[in-house]
């Protein structure tokens, strides 16, 4: 008994078809809504003066979004990568491995405001930064550590092992194999692993609310790492809840500025990428 | 051998000066045990063919040769290999050492990313050769000896990937030729070859067999026949018969190795 007629696989693939383009679609929508959200609403105010001005404008906390952004990656950086080549080229499967890596998931998952009260309690207070550059990068790095972490392991795994095999048959070392051969075949890809993770790091406001970020009033720039910053999502932040007298337009300008800057490395990933990509074939 | 083993005569032992001997080799990849009681002996400047059917651990023995299962997790070793005579298993041993001693061709040609000349001067740098000289020196000589130096002789910078597979596996033989091994290890280093390809690498085994031990596993019978001096038959991790190749391939001993290279089976 048949009573219910089955779709021709014509027909199938027609509805397989527009489910998944739905499904892509409402992926891309929100972006592109949010995108022409803050151009149609602070596009007027989104001018180069707003960008380039130091006591008007945004570029305190451009740079010192800038700044913090490049200091959490030069701290991340060493501290993952040399996580992510012992646990996937040194580390042999155990307890102690298995640990690790439950606590990379872990800490992956901690709401970011609870970074910026570690920060706050471990680089500002106990280590005695006090608020600033350096003590936001740190907590910044922690945060991305975990998302280095897994990405740099994702790229130490592209490595085919056979070329680790060459090289230990021709007599190399542990270390030799990891210097010589899968490092720089692997440095791509976590440089874009880096990038990525740091660019999300660079809209956090919660971890450099208490540990670096401040509105100024006299000294827009930092002169040294143990300097406060301006930070974009932070000026945010402040135009949104506290400042008086900020128009709507400058908000959303703001906004913008912040979305653009994080696009921006993120596109530069994906182009890195996608240059390297083409560059090898093995 | 002194143990009335009724297996003891179908494993000959050579004549003539051993390079490699191994003594009851057992190998454990977890639980399963892979080789079961492997003894044999490897004589110096021949060329040694292994041939079983699929997973009767061929490249398992190879790589116990040079301690390549080392880098296996939870792989295991019961039993002793010599080399010249030295346990390689020993305590003492520098594997890596050891490693440059006994030289390993893989069934897949694995040219690292490089320029040709940097995957043969991989080697010598890693052990301490520096100066441009020195170097050209030893490029030359490796590509030579691996039949590869007139195809490439004006494109060293060029990418290895860039090379035919044939090349390729040439050039991993250039590569091993650059660090002076005493042996060498070849996986079915055909399987990936055309004829012609094929052809070349096998004259080549043959001119290397003045000043190397060669021990080349295959699946291939006529290559075994045509390039050995002597074969094992392995079955079910168990070297069954081990003998001059001209004697197992007309004259087996053992019903097994008879119908294996008849083709009744694997
Ligand atoms: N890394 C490994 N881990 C677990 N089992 C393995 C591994 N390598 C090989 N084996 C098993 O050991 C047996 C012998 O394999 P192998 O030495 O590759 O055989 P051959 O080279 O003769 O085809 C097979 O049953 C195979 O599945
Ligand atoms: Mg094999």
């Amino acid at each position: 008994m048949r009573t219910v007629q089955r779709l021709r696989p014509r027909a199938t693939q027609a509805v397989v078809f527009a489910g998944l383009w739905a499904a892509a679609a409402v992926v891309v929508l929100p972006v592109v809504g949010i995108l022409a959200l803050m151009f149609i609403r602070g596009g007027r105010a989104l001018s180069w003066e707003l960008l380039s001005s130091a006591e008007e404008g945004l570029l305190p906390a451009i740079v010192g979004t800038m700044c913090l952004v490049a200091l959490t990656a030069l701290i991340a950086a060493p501290l993952g990568i040399a996580a992510a080549v012992y646990l996937s080229e040194y580390a042999r499967s155990g307890p102690l491995v298995r640990l690790i890596r439950l606590a990379i998931v872990n800490l992956a998952g901690v709401p970011s405001v609870v970074y910026g009260l570690f920060g706050l309690g471990l680089f500002v207070m106990l280590l005695a930064f006090g608020r600033c550059l350096l003590a936001g990068a740190c907590t910044l790095a922690l945060l991305v550590l975990p998302l280095v972490i897994t990405a740099s392991e994702e790229a130490l795994r592209q490595v085919p092992g056979r070329l680790r095999e060459a090289s230990f048959g021709l007599g190399a070392t542990r270390w030799q194999t990891v210097r010589r051969v899968v490092l720089p075949n692997a440095l791509p890809g976590m440089m874009t692993g880096l990038i990525l993770s740091v660019g999300r790091a660079a809209g956090e406001t919660a971890p450099i609310l208490f540990t670096a970020a401040f509105i100024s009033l006299t000294k827009p720039f930092p002169s040294s790492a143990l300097d406060p910053i301006e930070a974009l999502p932070f000026k945010l932040y402040y135009m949104a809840t506290e400042a008086h007298g900020v128009s709507e337009e400058v908000k959303w300008a703001t906004a913008a500025a912040l979305v653009m800057l994080v696009l921006a490395m993120n596109l530069a990933a994906v182009v890195i990428r996608a240059r390297l990509r083409g560059a090898r074939r093995w | 051998m002194g143990s009335p083993d009724v297996g003891a005569e179908l494993i000959l032992r050579p004549e003539g000066e051993i390079k490699l001997e191994t003594s009851g080799v057992n190998l454990f990849y977890d639980g399963f045990q892979a080789l079961r009681e492997v003894s044999v002996a490897v004589p110096a400047r021949r060329i040694t063919a292994l041939i079983g059917p699929s997973g009767c651990g061929k490249s398992s023995f190879l790589r116990c040769l040079n301690r390549m299962n080392d880098l296996i997790d939870g792989a295991r070793v019961v039993g002793d290999v010599l080399l010249d005579g030295n346990s390689i298993y020993d305590r003492a041993t520098d594997v890596a050492e050891l490693r440059k001693r006994v030289g390993m061709v893989f069934q897949a040609p694995n040219p690292f990313p490089m320029s040709i000349y940097d995957n043969v001067a991989y080697g010598p740098r890693l052990h301490g050769t520096r100066g441009r000289e020195k170097l050209d020196e030893i490029v030359e000589s490796s590509l030579r000896g691996a039949a590869l130096w007139d195809e490439v002789k004006d494109g060293l910078r060029k990418s290895a990937l860039d090379l035919s597979g044939g090349q390729q596996q040439r050039l991993s033989i250039a590569r091993v030729l650059a660090v002076e091994p005493e042996v060498l290890l070849m996986d079915e280093p055909c399987s990936a070859l055309d004829p012609t390809a094929t052809f070349r690498i096998e004259e080549l085994m043959l001119e290397l067999m003045e000043r190397y031990t060669i021990v080349i596993v295959t699946h291939n019978m006529y290559q075994a026949s045509r390039v050995s001096q002597y074969t094992g038959f392995f079955l079910l991790g168990e070297l069954i018969e081990y003998g001059v190749t001209t004697q197992i391939f007309e004259n087996p001993k053992d019903r097994r190795t008879d119908d294996y290279v008849r083709g009744r089976f694997g």
